[in-house]
């Protein structure tokens, strides 16, 4: 009695409280609008910063942002899913958009954005917000992204190499070979080329770098008609690249993996040549200065390519209020606190307004070259469902391949991976079939 | 009558008794049923079902169905699940003897009358307590290259004749790498296990030895190696165990690379549930370590009882 007694009491007080804290809920209810990002510590709090500034400008408006970690993020989102709690906003990385929009995670978001803005995108950013299947935009960016070959002028200089001005006199591999040769004897110089191989091997990094080498020796991670990997994957020109590559760790010209990232601008500038984000460059500059070079992406084979693809935003179809949702992703792309933080880490243009506002990547700009790219060499990563595994696949191979395996015998293996997991998916229809 | 009738009725109070107090330890151990049920047994069943489908992390229009033993034989038949099988099996032979080896013998150093006992028995302990994802992102600077503590210590110690050597990135030094800082931050739990083992060792016997003129070695070999059979069995097993799931040094510093060679059973899983999302797939290489090191615990244990 006296125990069922105290438990009443106790069941009492948590009525009480929950009725309170009820009585303190407003009586219309806000409009909530739940987005989830990865991004550094100084993104995050632009992300903040901007919600706070929406929710001043529109008090009917409540903002919830979701924290990610960029490592673990697309298995985070798939958890969300999995788990029913998809938010409003997500943000996904581009090559990952086909295999959301094929399970119809996303919704076409041209109806719910400010039209300026949809008229102010790049190419190459409608590109990697495009699902392939319906050619609908399904997820919008304020950036894009490409790589370049940075130089460290003072070496490039003491050499006597040609510096290239722009995408049509890049340097081929037999001039990118050379050079790295003669850099090699340079004293101070212990790696003439960072390929950036410190991201790890289970990195987005080694697809997006490395398959735009594929593409310019003839090749690609995938036929993008039949979707089929093998005979492409491992074709001739697949093998000579990443040939080529394996034989410039061996030589001891590629920067290893253990000595990370900051090879390029650390004290003694220890690697000569780096193959780097557009992103790099912000933190290279601020410790060499004027001492970078940047020049375009090599052209390997018969043509150059480029990268792009960054990390952008869509509308889930679990939201309940796109409207409401796109207001919020209009207000946001165009917010001044955003873009200044974007421009403070050198970010690449994916809206015309942003790069002409982003001296660094108009033309004269140190980053103008990079931007040249976008509209000249830029290629995709294959736009299909099954990319979760192409990248997988395409990362185990070139890790094999850079520690001396077989390159034929590796990129064999990913291509049976990806054709496997393509076929056990009964070849995710309407993909194949158009 | 009354005589026979009091026993019965005592029993049955007995009885209501124990029943009562069953019924209140039921409800005290409720609590925790419940939570090891929803979050150990069922998820073990689910994964159980999930190695017979082709479930996704992330729900497709197709929905998942039902393909028998498909996952499994794919599984089997992949040399990189094998490759992740013996890299774990590589380690436990390596991390076995150096950290219950390590284990053993600073417990006997702290088990000596030794002054400031305490402060070295924390001091030992410290690395133990401390997260494995710090000691791991540490030990990356140790183990840097080419320019790292350890390395400079290589090339001062040998006068530039050895190394520098890329410890996490060349293949045939990886796995020792590993191995070493894996027995540095968990030697701590089998040293008080194996410490508490040495104190229930009766120091009668040690001074009857002495008396009978045993030097120290033959009474480490005679009274405390017998004394800590029981011991040995726990630490070993939980090891080895242990050591079968090793995953957090893997995705912190190494990723399973160079070229496979640090891949784990465990750390091959979360990869392909996960990244590839075959949530499927992942549940049957779950099993099949399940059953791996069932089985492994049990011959263990068998040998380590035939031997005592």
């Amino acid at each position: 009695m006296l125990k069922s007694g105290f438990l009443g009491k106790r069941l009492l007080i948590v009525a009480a409280l929950a009725a309170a804290t009820a009585a303190t809920l407003p009586a219309e209810a806000k409009t909530k609008i739940t987005m989830m990002h990865q991004g550094t510590a100084d993104w995050v709090q632009t992300y903040k910063q901007v919600a706070a500034e929406f929710e001043a400008a529109n008090p009917d408006y409540e903002v919830e942002l979701i924290y990610a970690p960029h490592d673990s993020y697309n298995e985070k989102l798939g958890a969300a899913i999995t788990a029913k709690q998809l938010p409003d906003i997500i943000e996904l990385d581009a090559p990952f958009l086909a295999n959301y929009a094929w399970s119809k995670y996303v919704v076409p978001i041209s109806p719910y954005i400010d039209p300026a803005i949809l008229a102010d995108m790049t190419a190459s950013n409608v590109a990697q917000g495009t699902y392939p299947i319906d050619n609908k935009l399904y997820a919008i960016g304020l950036a894009d992204s490409s790589i370049v070959l940075y130089g460290n002028r003072k070496y490039l200089e003491q050499i006597g190499a040609r510096i290239p001005t722009g995408v049509d006199d890049a340097w081929t591999r037999e001039e990118l070979e050379a050079v790295m040769a003669k850099l090699a004897k340079v004293d101070g110089v212990k790696w003439p080329l960072d390929l950036f191989r410190g991201y790890g091997i289970k990195s987005e990094w080694v697809t997006y770098a490395f398959s735009t080498v594929l593409q310019s020796m003839g090749c690609d991670l995938i036929d993008r008609k039949t979707w089929k990997a093998t005979g492409t994957l491992d074709s001739e020109p697949c093998v000579k690249a990443t040939k080529m590559l394996q034989d410039w760790a061996k030589a001891g010209m590629v920067v290893p993996q253990s000595a990370g990232t900051n090879q390029f601008y650390a004290a003694g500038n220890p690697a000569a040549l780096a193959m780097g984000g557009h992103w790099f460059y912000a933190e290279a500059q601020k410790t060499m200065g004027d001492n970078i070079v940047v020049m375009p992406l090599p052209k390997f084979g018969d043509k150059a390519v480029s990268p792009n693809g960054t990390w952008i935003w869509a509308i889930t179809s679990a939201a309940k209020n796109p409207e409401a949702a796109g207001k919020f992703l209009s207000y946001f792309l165009a917010s001044k606190t955003l873009r200044d933080q974007a421009r403070s880490q050198s970010a690449y243009p994916g809206l015309k307004s942003f790069a002409a506002s982003s001296p660094l990547y108009a033309p004269g700009g140190a980053m103008a070259v990079a931007f040249d790219q976008a509209d000249k060499t830029a290629v995709a990563r294959p736009p299909h469902p099954a990319y979760p595994t192409i990248t997988v696949a395409f990362m185990e191979a070139m890790d094999t391949i850079f520690n001396g395996g077989d390159p034929k015998k590796a990129l064999n293996k990913a291509a049976r991976k990806i054709d496997e997991e393509i076929e056990d998916n009964a070849g995710y229809p309407p993909f194949g079939t158009k | 009558m009354s005589e026979m009738a009091l026993p019965t009725t005592d029993k049955r109070t007995k009885l209501r008794i124990a029943n009562r107090e069953f019924r209140q330890e039921l409800g005290m151990l409720m609590p925790a049923l419940v939570l090891l049920a929803i979050f150990l047994v069922v998820p073990f069943l689910l994964s159980f079902w999930f190695s017979l489908t082709n479930e996704r992390l992330v729900p497709r229009p197709v929905p998942a169905s039902f393909i028998g033993l498909q996952n499994f034989q794919r599984v089997l038949s992949d040399p990189s699940f094998w490759n992740s099988l013996w890299n774990v099996i590589r380690f436990t032979l390596m991390v076995l003897p150096i950290q219950c080896g390590f284990a053993l013998l600073t417990a006997v150093l702290i088990n000596q009358k030794l002054p400031f006992r305490n402060l070295f028995r924390s001091l030992l302990f410290l690395p133990a307590i401390s997260s494995m994802v710090i000691v791991c992102v540490i030990w990356s600077t140790l183990y840097q290259f080419p320019t790292g503590p350890l390395n400079s210590l290589l090339q001062g110690l040998t006068f530039g004749l050895a190394g520098p050597v890329d410890w996490l990135g060349d293949s045939a030094w990886s796995m020792p790498a590993l191995v070493l800082l894996s027995a540095w931050q968990a030697y701590g739990f089998q040293m008080i296990v194996y410490l508490a083992g040495l104190q229930n060792i009766s120091p009668e016997l040690y001074d009857a030895a002495k008396i009978d003129g045993a030097n120290a070695w033959q009474r480490f070999w005679h009274i405390t190696m017998p004394g800590l059979k029981q011991t040995h069995v726990f630490v070993i097993l939980i090891t080895t165990i242990q050591a079968f799931k090793l995953f957090t040094q893997v995705n912190i510093l190494t990723q399973g690379g160079p070229d496979g060679r640090t891949d784990t059973v465990v750390h091959y899983m979360i990869h392909s549930g996960f990244v590839e999302q075959k949530v499927g797939y992942a549940s049957a290489v779950s099993i099949i370590l399940f059953v791996i090191v069932l089985a492994v615990s049990l011959v263990q244990r068998r040998l380590m009882r035939d031997a005592s």
